[in-house]
């Protein structure tokens, strides 16, 4: 079951086309990804889902009927920009934001003391905002973001200017909260940072879904064929040797390496043993595997694949 | 609802619980009671010392008509005393010579002090030697029982004035009027520019800060900038409740005090005094201020709020912030020419279009207008806040998400036409 679909979703800005005809659907219980370049257009379509902006056309469909105001308050959403009051003393201000959610001053009051004990930031409390540093701050942020335990998460560019301790904290959380029932979204430009938690994503780019689809599936598919090896000897006798099984051979150039590495994508689907034996032949071969595609390998190719000419560069809405 | 009054209260909780809130809140009212009293302070603390003046009358004609005032004393001198001599007496503080010939040429006089002479002694001298030369003078025609006569001709008119058009039959002062007016005018002036622009800066703070991205993922755009005018409106209430009863406290028991100090009390200020006297006087001006400072703040406040969702920081907003200022003032430099002649057509029509309507209202309501113009002048002044606010919401909502770039007013226009 989906917790979340957005059908067709349009939006338009002067003179700019923020969402052209996006669909993301997110199942229960998954997290997400929605992945993009700055400017891609994930922001517009988060505000759209959090019912900040409404879409020129499309519908956004939350736990099986159309999203409405009060839907906000099983939404918990971190924004990429975020701030606090200054002025106002921590515990006081985590208060105001779970009473805008809905919860009851002494239901809010005990699971903020709960939530800041597990953190271990408990003598943060009286302090007033400007007090605290950056990392500090965010972490009261996301405490504010999930306290009224919502059904969906949603977090854009959640691990930007956290350190990497923090970073881990806050990935466990988000995780137990997932085990408890929770759907998440993270929304970034950094691929590689959600990578290994998300379940499913979306990439967006210029405006587009370009691609949706299970990670696991998605790795299988754009790795298919492809394997990467690492040799002693000339490259450009490899590249002869393997011209009849393969149809590219990119030879990596990488001083880490010890030996010379080179990329190739397979002819055939049979065609691996014969380019085992060519490659081995021309070459002294080290190592010969399956290659590990990254979200951003992946990005790059379906940009490569799609079908959307490339429009000129507009001032981004962000 | 539920969340507008969360908005509402953190608003206006935040701003009343500051310091400098409540510091001048109760200092303002100090400053302005200093302000008025200040001269009568100033006359009184640094009131001459007790002086003693040696006169030498060389016509030997006026120096008996001196008396003495206050701490200033005369002491006669012989009429044919050198001028140099009597210089050098210490006793005295100043010298007053009086010359031969003073009732032709009354310039034929001149004082010489030890340093400078006080303005108030300078006018007690005058004063007394112009009374005793126009008796000399007087005297000169042989009139007879003169003092009876000019006992008798001695006139101070008191006018009072009605208004016939009116059924009040109470006497007013066009004077205690205008004071009153102008007074009103621009407590309103004050209030609406003090207070709009807390509502603009409040919002470009939140949009600086991006405390509203997380705010907004709860709360409707329109829900936060509505609880934020009505919260900080709620402030600027308190402020004026606390200030009208320290200002009906200093009335009660404070203002007698003063009247009572004077020595001579001045006919205008008794009857401000009794006018202001009149609690249900005071209670109908406090009651029209407080509606039209309402109206007036709304409509300016959300006016302010949509200039500070769609800048980034104060000094983009100095030039948009045109729009607000200038029929503020205009409102303002109006009202003191409708409190010269509150009945004239412009004085009418300033006081009917919302831009201006709050502070020439003011100014004209203590003359005593139709009761049909107040209420149209509110209930226009109440239609347009709300149009104000429909518009200023559907500018706030594109506004707050606008970063990095100075908007025009033509920007405002086209977001408010966005779906």
């Amino acid at each position: 079951m989906n917790i979340l679909e957005a059908r067709n979703i349009v939006k338009d800005y002067t003179g700019h086309r923020a969402l052209d005809d996006v669909s993301i659907e997110v199942p229960q219980g998954k997290v997400y990804g929605l992945l993009g370049p700055n400017g891609a257009g994930k922001t517009t379509l988060i505000r759209i889902i959090n019912h900040i902006t409404a879409p020129d056309s499309g519908e956004v469909i939350f736990d099986g009927h159309r999203l409405v105001q009060d839907d906000v308050r099983s939404i918990g959403y971190l924004p990429e920009e975020r701030g606090l009051y200054k002025k106002m003393k921590v515990g006081e201000q985590a208060l105001f934001f779970a009473r805008l959610k809905g919860l009851d001053r002494a239901e809010a009051e005990k699971s903020l003391k709960e939530w800041f004990e597990r953190l271990d930031i408990m003598s943060w409390w009286g302090k007033k905002v400007e007090e605290l540093s950056k990392g500090m701050a965010q972490k009261v942020q996301f405490i504010i973001t999930v306290l009224h335990r919502p059904k969906l998460l949603i977090f854009d560019e959640p691990f930007s200017g956290f350190d990497p301790i923090n970073v881990q904290v806050l990935t466990r959380e988000i995780l137990r909260l997932k085990d408890e029932g929770a759907t998440v979204i993270f929304s970034t430009h950094n691929m590689a940072s959600v990578e290994e938690l998300c379940d499913r994503i979306s990439l967006i780019n210029r405006s587009h879904n370009i691609l949706t689809g299970d990670v696991d599936e998605l790795r299988r598919e754009f790795g298919k064929n492809k394997f990467t090896l690492e040799f002693d000897g000339n490259p450009d006798a490899l590249r002869a040797a393997l011209e009849a099984s393969c149809t590219a051979v990119d030879i990596v150039e990488d001083v880490r390496r010890k030996h010379l590495a080179a990329e190739i994508t397979l002819a055939a689907d049979d065609a691996r043993r014969a380019a085992i034996a060519a490659a081995n032949a021309a070459v002294d071969l080290v190592e010969f595997k399956p290659k590990m595609m990254s979200m951003s390998d992946i990005f790059i190719k379906a940009v490569e694949q799609s079908n959307y000419p490339t429009p000129p560069e507009f001032p981004t809405h962000e | 609802m539920n969340n507008l009054y969360l908005i509402i209260s953190r608003e206006y909780l935040e701003r009343v619980k500051r310091k400098s809130f409540i510091i001048s809140t109760l200092l303002m009212p100090l400053l302005m009671l200093a302000l008025m009293l200040a001269p009568t302070l100033i006359m009184v603390l640094s009131g001459p010392e007790s002086k003693t003046i040696g006169v030498i009358d060389r016509s030997g004609l006026v120096a008996a008509d001196l008396r003495d005032i206050d701490d200033l004393h005369f002491s006669q001198l012989p009429a044919v005393m050198p001028l140099d001599s009597a210089k050098t007496i210490e006793a005295f503080d100043g010298i007053l010579e009086i010359g031969e010939d003073v009732v032709d040429y009354p310039s034929h006089i001149s004082l010489y002090t030890k340093g400078a002479p006080s303005m108030q002694t300078e006018t007690v001298i005058t004063s007394q030697l112009e009374e005793a030369l126009e008796n000399r003078r007087l005297s000169r025609y042989d009139i007879p029982n003169l003092a009876r006569i000019l006992e008798d001709v001695k006139v101070d008119v008191h006018m009072s004035t009605f208004r016939i058009d009116t059924e009040e039959t109470e006497a007013t002062s066009s004077i205690v009027s205008y004071l009153i007016g102008m007074a009103m005018a621009m407590m309103l002036y004050m209030f609406i520019m003090i207070y709009g622009q807390m509502v603009m800066t409040s919002i470009i703070e939140e949009k600086n800060n991006r405390v509203l991205e997380i705010v907004v993922s709860s709360v409707r755009p329109n829900t936060l900038m509505l609880g934020k005018i009505l919260g900080i409106g709620l402030v600027a209430v308190t402020q004026i409740l606390i200030w009208g009863l320290l200002v009906c406290s200093f009335s009660k028991w404070i203002m007698p005090l003063i009247v009572s100090s004077m020595s001579s009390p001045d006919f205008d200020l008794l009857s401000a005094i009794g006018q202001l006297g009149d609690p249900a006087y005071v209670l109908m001006l406090f009651v029209w201020i407080m509606l039209f400072l309402i109206g007036g703040y709304m409509f300016y406040s959300s006016i302010y709020a949509a200039i500070g969702s769609a800048v980034d920081n104060i000094q983009d907003a100095s030039q948009l912030t045109s729009i607000a200022i200038v029929p503020i003032i205009l409102g303002f430099v109006f009202s003191m020419s409708v409190a010269n002649d509150p009945n004239s057509g412009l004085a009418f029509w300033l006081s009917i279009i919302p831009f201006t309507s709050p502070m020439v209202m003011m100014a004209r309501i203590p003359f005593g207008i139709p009761g049909w113009e107040i209420a149209l002048s509110l209930v226009l002044l109440v239609i347009s806040f709300l149009v104000m606010i429909w518009i200023s919401a559907k500018i706030y909502r594109v506004g707050i998400f606008m970063y990095g770039k100075k908007p025009s007013l033509k920007d405002l226009i086209r977001w408010a036409r966005y779906k």
